[in-house]
């Protein structure tokens, strides 16, 4: 009785140990979404260079710093522009601005620029109810100048997402995933 | 033949004696139900007066316990046959038949079975505790908080507080330290989930405890080398041993976030074999908590978890098997929690939240909300040999973590954090029995573990093995009572950590720890006792303090470990002092210790350097190590002006001090001070322990908090002092021959506004207004 008793828990004991030994398990993946890079892209109206600048953090945050682009644009030009969010931990990069604008409804895209900058941003495209989304935009800028721009991605969880057109950056009914601040040059 | 075959089925290897003396009283009339038992209950070997045995009478189901000499008495028996059954704790039961004509009075000698050195509870026969610190909560104060989380209930105990991330999340603090400084002990086991998140609570369902005690000093050895902040041991209760079956039901309501919580328990020993076995279950469902002002949206709380026991027990062997289950899913309060600190800054600036954050009463969970199970398996086998004993424990846990925040794209299901440990872990013991006044334990234990997360980075995939022995030696002779113990460890872990582009980054460390502690009593004489123990724990950095980089969502702080860390090292000198007159009227607990820590490793804000990533600027947080000073008392009396009527006075104060850069350390627990008055009622036929008690308690200002003229340390300062007004009260009554025990607890009674400095839902919102609860017990 006792020496089976004992063999047992042995055999507990042993398997126990088995299975913590097994090989390093290399086989895990880290799926969850991270976003690496906003791309801006200039396509100059009547013509041009297009320009495209970027913020750029291709390891996540954490690790490597970010690179960051400054925006230099000429003066008195009106741009078409385009913005794009790429996760480059995976291979190829993954294109998040497609999600972003299946769900046009819960997001939501500021451009704020500093005073003096002399750079206008309007032209904010919309999301299916008419309210600004901001993937793409036009920008006009005026005289040489320096400043910054902040570009923030906002997104609403709630369902629905009531998203108004009046809502500010800091509005509590959404919660920021992208800040990101470009030093700005028209020259 | 019955006694025989009882004792052949419990396989006692006891002598007992027993002396029936019957009281010449005589009666002139046939009075026939007034009559008195009483009796009187005395260790057979030391000739202890045995105080808490419990006494029953089957046939009557009447119940007591035996006051301070050992003696007990039942009224109002009718004369007849009844059977006696009489049991304390590490002693075996007694059964006893007695025909009753007249008062009578029997003296039952108990034979401790085995002179074990035994774990803390067999130790509680003494009429003082046996180690360097022990509180423990149970009876009476562990009913009281019945339907709270096991953090919740321990902070009743003094000098235990409790560290905070919103009404849902709550871990114990003991003497101003906790996570991987503290050691829980569930059944025996040494609990092994992700510990070191201030914001991951202990995986246990308190209703699985019969005790919930803190120890520090010598016995803390048996289960680690690194409990730096104290033990809880998580412990069931004893484990049936006359032939039948027991149940428990448990139902409770808590008014202000509507919460039920409904806990059952069955159990039964077999009668013509060794075999036992319990079933265990709690269901718990609360919605959102409401503070005196506003709700809070998402603050709700599931719980759902069961544990299954069976024994085998023979003279020379015992054998048990357990496996729990406990699995929570708890809401976040969604105005606390932040992946970006524009959005945290305003929401501490505001000095309510935001509208949209609160208001909803509902059950529902959102995001963000964490999800967490987890499963213990253990065997545990004792074998006896002569006066030696040999334990084998074996266990298996998994533990599973997912965090879900919030996401941009409602399409994600998946959590954003995921963690699963496996724990295995095999301990041998080995105990002598006490003799020449001497006992002894030694033991050896072994733990394997794998940690694998998916989803967001926070800490490495990890493989930690680890191997340790022990070995204890107790003394105890007249007044004295000496205890010594010593343990080494040694822990290595491999880990493994996924890089972007598929590449890994592997670290291997490897840690030895040393603990010894020190442990002398002295009973002075009646009533005094005086008790110092000299502690040196090491703990190993855990592997967040190495590893951890990245963002705390929540928080919204970037943490980064540090891999050059080297374990800590504690150095606790404390000296206890307990008085208690004769009458049991009046008597107080002091206790003073001085916990000086090397190389102790806190969180280092960082306000020069944040981390820049694509959703901002985050500030950092880096893992640092110091020396650390932290200095306390604990003090206690009580008062008994009259029979029916209690004062309890508990006071606990803590200085904790940066000794490197001479400063506060920050998030230590505040003064506090908390007075009890409870009034007794005498037992009636209908009304049995009946009680009712006001309590108020009150937590000072944390006025010790670094200093900031350096660069910001925390994001607000310490809220200002408050006082709670806490009620209970209890009774026993049969409903339908079922004793049946009503209570009625009522937190905040005054609907007081407050937040607490180690809740770091300080930053944003109040804490819980008035909650009344009431509770059921059905012992069947």
């Amino acid at each position: 009785m006792k020496s089976k008793l004992l063999k047992t828990t042995f055999a507990i004991l042993m398997t126990g140990l088995l299975i913590s030994s097994c090989e390093k398990d290399t086989t895990e993946e880290n799926q969850e979404e991270v976003i690496t890079t906003l791309k801006l892209t200039f396509v100059p109206v009547g013509g041009g260079t297009t320009l495209t600048y970027q913020f750029d953090d291709p390891d996540g945050p954490g690790g490597t710093a970010p690179t960051q682009d400054e925006i230099i644009l000429a003066p008195a030009k009106t741009y078409n522009v385009s913005l794009q969010l790429l996760n480059k931990t995976v291979t190829p990069a993954e294109d998040i601005t497609t999600e972003v604008k299946e769900e046009a409804d819960a997001h939501r895209f500021y451009y704020e620029n500093s005073p003096g900058s002399s750079i206008a941003i309007t032209g904010l495209d919309n999301d299916p109810n008419g309210v600004p989304l901001g993937v793409t935009s036009t920008w006009t800028t005026g005289v040489a100048a320096n400043g910054s721009l902040k570009v923030t991605l906002r997104h609403y969880p709630a369902v629905p997402p009531n998203k108004a057109a009046g809502d500010l950056v800091n509005s509590t009914k959404s919660a920021t995933d992208i800040e990101v601040v470009f030093v700005t040059k028209v020259q | 033949m019955f006694m025989a075959s009882l004792f052949k089925i419990f396989s006692l290897k006891i002598t007992f004696s027993v002396f029936l003396a019957f009281f010449a009283v005589f009666h002139a009339g046939a009075q026939n139900c007034s009559f008195t038992l009483g009796g009187h209950v005395e260790d057979a070997d030391t000739k202890e007066k045995l105080k808490e045995a419990s006494i029953s009478i089957k046939e009557t189901g009447q119940q007591t316990t035996t006051d301070d000499d050992g003696n007990f008495l039942f009224t109002g028996l009718c004369t007849g046959k009844y059977t006696v059954i009489i049991s304390h704790t590490g002693c075996d039961l007694v059964e006893k038949t007695i025909n009753l004509q007249k008062n009578a009075h029997i003296d039952v000698y108990l034979m401790h079975s085995r002179k074990e050195l035994g774990n803390v509870i067999v130790e509680a026969k003494k009429t003082v505790s046996n180690t360097g610190f022990k509180k423990e909560l149970s009876g009476r104060a562990l009913n009281e908080t019945q339907g709270l989380n096991l953090a919740e209930a321990l902070n009743r105990i003094n000098g235990v507080t409790m560290l905070q991330s919103g009404p849902t999340v709550s871990k114990p603090v003991i003497h101003g330290l906790h996570g991987s400084r503290i050691l829980t002990i569930n059944n025996g086991v040494r609990q092994e989930g992700q510990q070191w998140g201030n914001d991951h609570a202990p995986e246990i369902d308190p209703f699985i405890a019969d005790k919930l005690i803190v120890i520090k000093g010598v016995d803390e050895l048996r289960y680690g080398s690194d409990a730096i902040g104290g033990v809880i041991l998580v412990e069931p209760r004893a484990v049936r041993n006359i032939p039948g079956y027991a149940a428990e039901l448990n139902v409770g309501y808590f008014t202000n976030n509507r919460q039920y919580v409904v806990s059952g328990l069955f159990e039964q020993q077999l009668k013509h074999k060794p075999f036992h076995y319990r079933v265990q279950g709690t269901f718990k469902k609360g919605a959102n908590v409401a503070t005196p002002d506003y709700r809070l949206n998402n603050t709700g709380n599931e719980e759902l978890s069961f544990s299954l026991t069976a024994g085998w027990r023979k003279e020379k062997f015992n054998s048990e098997l357990f496996f729990s289950h406990f699995g929570t899913k708890l809401g976040i309060f969604t105005g606390s929690h932040f992946g970006n600190i524009t959005d945290l800054e305003n929401a501490i600036a505001a000095p309510k939240p935001d509208d949209v954050f609160l208001g909803q009463n509902t059950y529902k969970i959102i995001r963000p909300y964490q999800d967490v199970t987890h499963q213990l398996l253990k065997s545990k086998s004792t074998f006896y040999k002569g006066d030696q004993k040999f334990t084998i424990l074996l266990s298996a846990q998994i533990n599973n973590r997912k965090e879900y925040d919030i996401v941009r794209s409602s399409n994600n299901q998946r959590p954003q954090l995921d963690l699963t440990i496996y724990t295995f872990s095999e301990d041998f013991t080995w105990e002598k029995m006490r003799k020449n006044n001497f006992n002894g334990v030694a033991g050896v234990s072994m733990m394997q573990q794998d940690n694998s997360y998916s989803g967001r980075y926070f800490i490495p995939n990890y493989f930690a093995y680890s191997f340790g022995a022990y070995y204890l030696e107790k003394w105890a002779k007249h007044k004295w009572e000496l205890q010594a113990g010593i343990r080494y460890d040694n822990k290595t872990i491999n880990t493994t950590r996924l890089k972007f582009n598929n590449d890994t980054i592997n670290y291997d460390f490897n840690f030895s720890t040393l603990a010894s502690s020190f442990n002398a009593i002295y009973k002075l004489n009646a009533g005094w006792r005086l008790n110092t123990n000299i502690s040196l724990a090491s703990r190993a950095p855990y592997i967040n303090e190495l590893l951890s980089d990245g963002i705390h969502h929540g928080t919204a702080t970037y943490e980064k470990g540090d891999i050059n860390l080297v374990p800590e090292k504690s150095f606790n000198i404390s000296a206890g002092i307990q008085y208690q007159n004769e009458a049991k009227t009046f008597g107080f607990e002091g206790l003073l210790y001085t916990n000086n820590i090397r190389d102790f490793i806190y969180q280092q804000p960082m306000p020069e350097t944040p981390v820049l990533t694509i959703a901002g600027a985050f500030p950092l947080i880096e893992y640092r190590q110091t020396d650390a000073s932290l200095n306390g008392v604990d003090f206690s009396l009580f008062l008994k002006p009259v029979a029916v009527l209690e004062w309890k006075g508990k006071l606990a104060m803590l200085n904790a001090r940066n000794k490197k850069t001479d400063d506060w350390l920050i998030w230590m627990p505040a003064n506090r001070l908390t007075n009890e008055i409870t009034f007794s009622a005498k037992d009636t036929k209908t009304f049995t322990g009946t009680y009712f008690s006001a309590e108020m308690q009150n937590v000072m200002e944390q006025k010790h908090v670094p200093d900031e003229s350096n660069g910001k340390q925390d994001y607000k300062a310490p809220p200002p002092a408050y006082s709670l007004i806490n009620l209970n009260a209890s009774t026993i009554i049969d409903l339908y021959k079922v004793p049946t025990t009503i209570s009625l607890g009522v937190r905040n009674l005054l609907n007081t506004q407050y937040r607490d400095y180690l809740n770091s839902m300080r930053y944003f919102a109040d804490e819980m207004g008035l909650n009344i609860s009431l509770r059921l017990k059905f012992q069947l």
